[in-house]
C-alpha cells in the first residue's frame, strides 16, 4: 500500500518523514520536494508519477501532506486518509495546522502516524478514539497499569460501536439539532437557473447518558409514503424528494436501505449525523437581477437588484454581494438605499454589505465605475456576481425534522432543541 | 521546542551521546527526541544506535515509541546491533499485560526487515495472531506480509494460521485487516492465498456493516475482484452492498459503486439492473459535490471510464458537470472532457451554451480545449453544426492576437468545412475566418489555413496572392505545412491555371530538392501528373466532402475487454492515468477475461440510429484491422488516453496505420 507519509512546507523542506515500507528512498522524496513543491507545480494535479513512484498529495494552507507509493493503490482512499490525518492533527492542536505547530508537536505526530497507519494500511484514525490512548507527553501511568481499563479501551476501539464509550453519565440529558443548508445556484446572464442544489447537513450535539438508541425522522417523501395513514389525520405536507443521503458511521445503513428509517447509537458530543443533497423544488431565498452597461470607453455602469423570496416575518442576516469590477478600476460611485457598498481593490469587486434584510423585499445598488488607462488590450473577463447570506429558521429545500425518539434503559426524558439555517453556498449569477 | 534546521556537528553528536548516557531520565528523553529530529531532517545519527537502545530499559511508552521509530529506521544498517533489541521485543510481546504494548512491540518487530532476525519473530507472531485481544490480533495479521516480503520461505505456517483465522475470526476490524494483509501477500507472491467459500463471503459481508471506514474499503475493494458464481450470488452481494451507498466517507460509497457495477454483469434480471442503476446514479453525483477537490478529481477521472460502459447513469445529468468559476483547472478539464462525452443529439444545445461561457475563461489552454470540444460536437452531431459555427465565428470576430485558442479555432474550422463544405456560407464564416488567417503560427493551424485557401480559392479575394505569400516562405515551414501547401497550391492552379502557373513552378523548384522524402515524393508526383494529365490531378486533390471520417470513434476508445479490467480497478492509480494496471506496473499480470461480449448499459430511448451506425462501423473496423488499431491505440495511450487530442484527420499520411480518407496520395 502506501510507502511513506511526508509533511512538507511550501519551500519544499521535509517536516515529518515516516516510512512504512522499504521500497522508497529518501532521495526520491527530496526530488519531489525540489521539482514539484518548490516550483508550486503541486497545485496543478493531486497525483504525480515520477519514475514509477506515485506522489499523492493534498495542500493545506502552506503544508503539503504527501503519501508515496509504488503499487496500484486506491487513490480516493489515500486522499481521504490524508484529509483524515490532517483532521486528527487539528483535533490535537486545537484546530491549528501549520509549520509551527507541526515542529512543536513532532513527537506527537510521529506517535499518531505510528497508530493511524501500519505497513501502509490505514488503521484507526478517529481523533476522539485516539485521544484515549495517545496523549502528548505519554499516557498516565495509572492507565498504563490498569489492565482492565486498557482491555475496555481496546475492545471499544476494535468493536462495532467504536465511536461511543460505555458508561457515560449526564445529570441533564440534552440533544441539540442543527439543520444547516447551503444553497448552490448558478444563474445565466439572462437569469435562467442553470443548476441549483441544496447541500444539507444535520449537526448533532449529544449529551446523553448510557447507550441510547435514537430514531430520527424527517419529512422525507419516500419515508412518509411508507407510513400507514392515521385515521382522522390529514396532513398537507406530502414530504420532499431527497436525491441522496450520506450518513455518519453510527447510522445503521442496512436498516435505512430496507425501511428508510434512520436509527443510531450516537457518539458523545458533537458530530455530523448526515448530509443530503436535494435538487427538486428548491426555494431560492434571493433573486439577483444585474444590468451591465458600458457607458463609454472608460466608464461602466452595473446595476444590481436583489429580491428576497421568503416570508415577511423572517430575516436574512450578513448579506454580502460581490460585484466584480475590472482590474484597472480607478473609482467607483455607489448608490443604494440600504446597506453599505464599497470598492475593495484586493477583492477586485464592489462588496455590498447588508446586516439585516427582511423577507419579500427589493433593494437596488447602482455602481458607476471609472476605469483607468491600461496597456492591457485583453477584454475584461467578467467573473460571476456572488452572494453570501444566512437565513435563520428557513430551509431552502423545505426539509423539516419530524421527530427524534430516544430509547435508553434508564428511561430518561431528554430535552431536545432544534435550529434551522440556510446559507449561501456558491450563489452565483453570471454577468 | 523546535529541533529543526540544525546540523549535527561532530561536537553535537558527542553531546547527544553524553546526554543519552546520562543518568537523569529527563535528559535522556530530551536527547532521544533530538535524535529523532535529526533523523527527520535527513541527518545520519546511526552511530548512536547502541546508546539509544540502551534507553529502552525505562518503562516510558512515549520514549519507547521514539526509540522503536529509530530502530526501524536504522535496523538494516546495523543488523548486529539490532539483535540486541530482540530480547526486548520478545519480553514485551510475551510478558506485557498491556495490549497496547504487545501490539506496539509486534508491529515494530515486523518492521525491522533483517532476514536473520525474522526467525526469532515467528513464534511471538504466532502468539499474537492468536491473542485474546482484537487490538493485538489486528496488528499481528498485518505483520505477516512484512515478514513475507523479507523471508517468504519461513512463512508457510503463518499463512496457514491466517487462513484458519479467516474462517473463525469474529471481529470485523481484524477480519478487514486480515483480508488486506492476505491481499498484500498475494501481490508480493503472485499466488492466490485467499480461499473463499460461501461462508467466508457471508462473514465479510457482515463485517462490512461493523468495521471502521477503512476496513469497509478493504473488504469492498476485495469483493470487486471476485467473480460471483451465479446471478443469485451476485444479487445477494449487491443487496448487502447497497446500504454502503449512504456512507459519509466518499471512498466507501465509491467502492460500493465499484462492487455493484461489476456484479451487474452477472445479473439475469433486467428490471433489477435498471433499478440498481437508478440507485447508483444519485450517489455517484453526490460524490462530485464533495468539498475536497482532489477527491473530486479522482472521481471525475473514473467517471469518464464508467461512462463508457454505463452511459445510462448520467443520462440527462449533463448539468452536474458544468464548471464553477473558482474550481481548480484540473477539475475543469475533466468536467469539460466528460461533458463532451455525454453530449448527444438531444442535449447538445445545452452543452454548447455552457461551452460558450468558457470561451471567456482566462486560461488559454482551457479555452483552446473548449474550442476543440465545440468543434468536436459540431462534427459529431449534424444538428449541432449551425450553432457551433455561430459560436466559433462570434469568437473569431474578437480575435486580435495570435493566441493559442486562435490556432485551435482555425484547425476546428478546417475540420468543420471538411465535414460540411456548405458551412462556409453560414454567418459569413469563411470571410471572418479568412480575416484572422494571418494569426496562424503553429504547423497544424497553418496547414489548416493553407487548406482553406486552396479549397475555397474561388470565394477568397486574391487567393493567389495569399498562396504566393505562403510559397515565398516555403522553406521555413514545417513539413506538415509544406505537404499541405503542395496540395493546396495544385488545387488553386487547377482553378486558376493562368494566374498560378508561375506560382506552381516556383513551388516545384523549391520543393523538389527538399530534404524530406515525403515532400520530395509528393512534389514529383504532382509535377509528373500535371505535365501528363491535369484531369487526373483534379480527381486526386479536389476534396470530396461526402467522405467524412468517423469522428466519434474515440468516445469509445477502450477495447471493451480493457474496460472491464479498468472498472475492476476503479479508484486506483492506473485508472487515474487511464491506463491498465499491467501497463503501469510490470509485476501485475495481464488479466485474461473470457467474457466475449461486454454489456454496455444504455438508456432505452437513447439508441439512436446514428450511434448504432457508429458502433456497427466500429466493430467492422475492429475486425478488419484489429491489430493496427491496437498498435494505434497503444500509441495514443502513451500520450494521453482519453483527451481527444489528435483526431486522425490531418491530411498527411505520416502514419501509415491511420486510414486516411481525405488524401489519396
Amino acid at each position: 500500500m502506501i510507502s511513506s507519509i511526508v509533511f512538507i512546507n511550501h519551500k519544499g523542506e521535509i517536516l515529518i518523514y515516516r516510512v512504512y515500507k522499504d521500497d522508497i528512498t529518501r532521495s526520491e522524496t527530496t526530488q519531489f520536494c525540489a521539482k514539484i513543491v518548490a516550483t508550486k507545480e503541486n497545485k496543478e494535479c493531486p497525483i504525480i508519477n515520477i519514475d514509477g513512484t506515485s506522489f499523492i498529495h493534498i495542500t493545506i494552507k502552506d503544508i503539503v501532506v504527501l503519501a508515496t507509493t509504488k503499487v496500484n493503490v486506491n487513490v480516493a482512499m489515500t486522499l481521504q486518509f490524508l484529509y483524515q490525518l490532517v483532521k486528527v492533527c487539528r483535533a490535537y492542536f486545537g484546530g491549528e495546522f501549520d509549520e509551527n505547530c507541526i515542529k512543536k508537536h513532532f513527537v506527537l505526530i510521529y506517535e499518531i502516524l505510528d497508530e493511524v497507519m501500519d505497513y501502509g494500511v490505514p488503521q484507526i484514525a478517529d481523533a476522539d478514539l485516539l485521544k484515549k490512548y495517545i496523549q502528548e507527553g505519554g499516557l498516565k501511568p495509572e492507565l498504563m497499569n490498569d489492565v482492565e481499563k486498557l482491555k475496555q479501551l481496546t475492545s471499544q476501539a476494535t468493536g462495532a460501536t467504536s465511536w461511543r464509550p460505555p458508561n457515560l453519565v449526564y445529570r441533564k440529558n440534552e440533544v441539540y439539532l442543527d439543520v444547516i443548508e447551503s444553497v448552490n445556484v448558478l444563474m445565466s446572464v439572462k437569469g435562467t437557473i442553470l443548476k441549483a442544489d441544496v447541500a444539507g447537513s444535520i449537526q448533532v450535539k449529544c449529551l446523553l447518558s448510557g447507550m441510547p438508541e435514537c430514531k430520527f425522522g424527517m419529512n422525507d417523501k419516500l419515508l412518509m409514503q411508507r407510513e400507514p395513514r392515521k385515521p382522522g389525520q390529514t396532513t398537507t405536507d406530502k414530504g420532499i424528494t431527497i436525491d441522496d443521503l450520506k450518513f455518519h458511521q453510527c447510522v445503521k445503513l442496512p436498516k435505512f436501505d430496507k425501511e428508510r428509517a434512520i436509527t443510531f447509537i450516537p457518539p458523545d458530543g458533537q458530530f455530523e449525523l448526515m448530509t443530503y443533497r436535494i435538487t427538486e423544488n428548491i426555494n431560492l431565498p434571493f433573486k439577483i437581477m444585474p444590468v451591465y452597461n458600458e457607458l463609454g470607453k472608460n466608464k461602466l455602469e452595473i446595476r444590481v437588484k436583489i429580491k428576497s423570496i421568503f416570508e415577511k416575518n423572517l430575516f436574512a442576516t450578513n448579506l454580502a454581494i460581490k460585484i466584480p469590477v475590472p482590474k484597472n478600476t480607478a473609482n467607483v460611485n455607489t448608490n443604494s438605499a440600504i446597506g453599505k457598498a464599497k470598492h475593495e481593490p484586493d477583492q477586485q469587486g464592489v462588496i455590498w454589505r447588508i446586516k439585516k434584510y427582511p423577507g419579500d423585499f427589493e433593494a437596488l445598488l447602482r455602481c458607476e465605475i471609472d476605469l483607468g488607462q491600461t496597456t492591457n488590450q485583453q477584454p475584461w473577463i467578467k467573473p460571476p456576481i456572488s452572494m453570501e447570506f444566512q437565513v435563520p429558521m428557513f430551509t431552502a429545500s423545505g426539509l423539516r425534522v419530524r421527530f427524534l425518539r430516544i430509547y435508553e434503559k434508564a428511561g430518561y426524558k431528554p430535552t431536545k432543541w432544534i435550529r434551522y439555517i440556510t446559507k449561501a453556498g456558491e450563489y452565483l449569477h453570471r454577468l | 521546542m523546535a529541533y529543526f534546521g540544525n546540523n549535527p556537528q561532530r561536537g553535537e553528536l558527542q553531546e547527544l551521546y553524553a546526554d543519552l548516557n546520562d543518568l537523569n531520565f529527563e535528559k535522556k528523553k530530551e536527547a532521544v527526541k533530538k535524535v529523532i529530529a535529526y533523523m527527520t531532517v535527513g541527518k545520519d545519527v546511526s552511530d548512536l544506535f547502541q546508546s539509544v537502545i540502551k534507553c529502552l530499559e525505562f518503562n516510558d511508552i512515549e520514549m519507547k515509541k521514539l526509540i522503536y521509530l529509530y530502530i526501524v529506521n536504522y535496523s538494516r544498517q546495523k543488523p548486529d546491533d539490532a539483535i540486541m533489541v530482540i530480547q526486548n521485543f520478545r519480553k514485551d510481546v510475551r510478558k506485557s499485560e498491556n495490549p497496547l504494548v504487545r501490539a506496539l512491540a509486534i508491529r515494530t518487530f515486523g518492521c525491522l526487515r533483517v532476514p536473520k532476525l525474522n526467525e526469532y519473530l515467528i513464534e511471538p507472531l504466532k502468539d499474537c495472531i492468536l491473542d485474546d485481544d482484537p487490538y493485538v490480533r489486528k496488528t499481528a495479521v498485518l505483520c505477516v506480509p512484512k515478514v513475507y516480503e523479507v523471508s517468504p520461505d519461513i512463512c508457510p505456517p503463518l499463512l496457514e494460521l491466517l487462513q484458519k483465522l479467516l474462517e473463525k475470526e469474529s471481529n470485523a476490524l481484524v477480519l478487514a485487516n486480515l483480508i488486506q494483509s492476505m491481499r498484500e501477500i498475494e501481490v508480493v507472491s503472485g499466488k492466490q492465498i485467499i480461499n473463499l467459500n460461501q461462508k467466508i463471503i457471508q462473514k465479510l459481508l457482515l463485517a462490512v456493516d461493523e468495521c471502521i471506514e477503512w476496513g469497509q474499503i478493504f473488504i469492498l475493494d476485495y469483493l470487486a475482484t471476485y467473480n460471483p458464481q451465479d446471478s443469485k450470488q451476485a444479487e445477494v452481494i449487491i443487496e448487502r452492498t447497497l446500504p454502503r451507498l449512504s456512507h459519509i466517507n466518499p471512498t466507501v460509497t465509491f467502492c460500493a459503486v465499484k462492487v455493484i457495477l461489476k456484479y451487474l454483469d452477472f445479473l439475469d434480471n433486467g428490471d433489477l439492473v435498471k433499478n440498481l442503476c437508478k440507485k447508483v446514479a444519485p450517489s455517484l453525483i453526490s460524490l462530485l459535490s464533495w468539498n475536497q477537490p482532489e477527491v473530486q478529481y479522482t472521481i471525475l477521472r473514473n467517471i469518464s471510464l464508467i461512462l463508457q460502459k454505463f452511459p445510462i447513469l448520467f443520462e440527462n445529468e449533463v448539468k452536474v458537470f458544468f464548471c464553477s468559476f473558482n474550481e481548480p483547472y484540473y477539475i475543469k478539464y475533466e468536467k469539460l472532457d466528460i461533458m463532451v462525452r455525454i453530449c448527444d443529439s438531444k442535449n447538445f444545445g445545452q452543452v454548447l451554451n455552457e461551452l460558450l461561457i468558457y470561451l471567456n475563461e482566462a486560461d488559454p489552454h482551457f479555452v483552446r480545449k473548449t474550442i476543440k470540444s465545440i468543434g468536436k460536437i459540431a462534427i459529431t452531431y449534424d444538428k449541432a453544426i449551425d450553432k457551433a459555427v455561430s459560436i466559433l465565428v462570434e469568437f473569431a470576430k474578437n480575435v486580435q492576437q495570435p493566441t493559442e485558442p486562435v490556432q485551435e479555432l482555425l484547425i476546428q474550422m478546417q475540420l468543420i468545412y471538411k465535414k460540411n463544405k456548405s458551412m462556409y456560407k453560414h454567418e459569413d464564416s469563411l470571410k471572418i475566418i479568412y480575416s484572422i488567417i494571418d494569426y496562424a503560427n503553429e504547423p497544424e493551424s497553418k496547414s489548416a489555413c493553407a487548406w482553406i485557401v486552396g479549397e475555397f480559392g474561388e470565394f477568397i479575394p486574391k487567393s493567389a496572392e495569399k498562396m504566393k505569400e505562403y510559397i515565398d516562405n516555403f522553406q521555413m515551414e514545417d513539413r506538415l505545412v509544406q505537404l499541405q501547401l503542395l496540395t493546396s497550391a495544385v488545387q488553386l492552379y487547377l482553378k486558376y491555371p493562368s494566374q498560378c502557373s508561375i506560382l506552381i513552378q516556383q513551388l516545384i523548384t523549391s520543393a523538389k530538392d527538399s530534404f524530406n522524402p515525403d515532400v520530395r515524393d509528393r512534389t514529383y508526383i504532382y509535377w509528373r501528373l500535371l505535365s501528363t494529365d491535369p484531369e487526373i490531378v483534379k480527381t486526386l486533390v479536389c476534396f470530396n466532402s461526402g467522405a467524412v471520417q468517423n469522428f466519434s470513434k474515440d468516445l469509445r476508445l477502450w477495447e471493451t475487454q480493457d474496460l472491464v479490467v479498468a472498472l475492476e480497478n476503479m479508484g486506483s492509480i492506473s485508472n487515474l492515468f487511464h491506463k491498465l494496471p499491467h501497463q503501469l506496473y510490470k509485476n501485475i499480470k495481464i488479466k485474461i477475461n473470457n467474457q466475449q461480449d461486454v454489456k454496455i448499459y444504455k438508456g432505452e430511448e437513447k439508441q439512436e440510429k446514428q450511434e448504432n451506425q457508429v458502433q456497427a462501423q466500429q466493430s467492422e473496423n475492429q475486425q478488419n484491422n484489429k491489430q493496427e488499431q491496437q498498435q494505434q491505440q497503444q500509441q495514443q495511450q502513451d500520450i494521453d488516453l482519453l483527451s481527444f487530442d489528435d483526431p486522425p484527420v490531418n491530411n498527411i499520411s505520416n502514419n501509415s496505420n491511420k486510414p486516411n480518407l481525405f488524401e489519396l496520395i
